[in-house]
């Protein structure tokens, strides 16, 4: 299972899903994702800090269905270090328009700090 | 900005490129952890393949839905010509009619011949009116076919009668060798109707 949640708080004490992915997200685990910040969902509108790992990969009907998910998240900090990921989630990104409340961080401190200067 | 690339990655590329414009899309670019610009380019070009891949098979799915329903219809479509083509009537009890039209050929002579004694052997019938009206001309094979199932017919014990044959066609059937047939002709079906209800004793023919 390339997805793994935690909720959690960020360093302001506002809510966070925590999400750490590896391998290859596949549309079933993104789906998964949208089940659980879907209007009504336990996590609608949340801060989400994405921690991706090198390696990890994304299958096109995931790639696809990704800028669904815009209206439902408050804001996703993306941590990622391998440049192969970052490009993958750039092109992601420009096929699919723009993504508001999306940046990428190369460290957890990062995202964090963006996440609660935010207001959401 | 300037980067520097090597020649290496610069021919992965091509060779990527080269192999997807001959039609292959399972071609992907080898990635490594490049941090920079052409890497976008890369990654950019594996997801470009990931999409003709499935348009691709989409389209193959859609070409293979449209060639069974392409089958079935065909199916579908000779199943009703061939009903079609042996309207096989009771026109009384034991006496069928069989209204022939169009061009009869060996295949639809040989469809027409099992339909046609299939409905003798089952309804017993007595005698079997071949009304020719709708045929305009006697092709080549016709005749031969038509013999066979007169033939065919007389060995289920049924009596035939030919109706229907235009003034255009009485020569081709004898030059065909149609004058073989022993069987009786007559002007209508209505004319062949009447003479077998009057063999049967059913019909009072008004005498000539």
């Amino acid at each position: 299972m390339p997805f793994f949640y935690e909720e959690a708080t960020t360093p302001q004490n506002r809510p966070l899903l925590r999400i750490l992915a590896r391998d290859e997200v596949t549309l079933a685990d993104a789906e998964g994702l949208g089940a659980r910040i879907e209007v009504g969902a336990p996590n609608h509108r949340w801060r989400i800090l994405s921690i991706v790992e090198k390696g990890t990969e994304y299958s096109a009907g995931a790639r696809k269905y990704f800028p669904s998910l815009q209206p439902k998240y408050g804001a996703i900090a993306v941590v990622v270090t391998s440049p192969i990921v970052r490009a993958a989630i750039n092109m992601m990104m420009r096929l699919t328009g723009q993504a508001p409340n999306l940046r990428l961080f190369t460290t957890e401190a990062e995202g964090l700090a963006w996440l609660d200067e935010l207001e959401i | 900005m300037s980067l520097t690339v090597s020649q290496a990655r610069i021919q992965e590329l091509l060779n990527v490129l080269v192999a997807a414009g001959s039609g292959d899309y399972d071609v992907r670019v080898r990635l490594e952890e490049n941090d920079d610009a052409l890497l976008d380019v890369e990654i950019g070009i594996n997801y470009l393949l990931d999409d003709l891949v499935d348009r691709r098979d989409q389209n193959e799915a859609q070409e293979e839905e449209l060639l069974t329903r392409a089958r079935l219809l065909a199916r579908q479509q000779e199943e009703l010509v061939q009903a079609l083509s042996t309207p096989v009537i009771a026109v009384w009890p034991g006496v069928l009619a069989l209204p022939l039209v169009g061009r009869i050929d060996d295949a639809r002579a040989a469809t027409i011949t099992a339909v046609l004694l299939e409905r003798v052997a089952a309804e017993r019938a007595s005698h079997v009116i071949l009304d020719l009206t709708g045929v305009a001309a006697i092709a080549g094979a016709t005749m031969p076919a038509l013999l066979r199932m007169v033939r065919a017919i007389g060995l289920l014990g049924a009596q035939c009668l030919l109706t229907g044959i235009r003034a255009e066609v009485a020569p081709q059937i004898v030059a065909l060798g149609g004058a073989d047939i022993h069987v009786r002709a007559l002007a209508q079906l209505s004319d062949a109707l009447a003479l077998v209800l009057a063999e049967k004793g059913q019909l009072d023919l008004p005498s000539t």
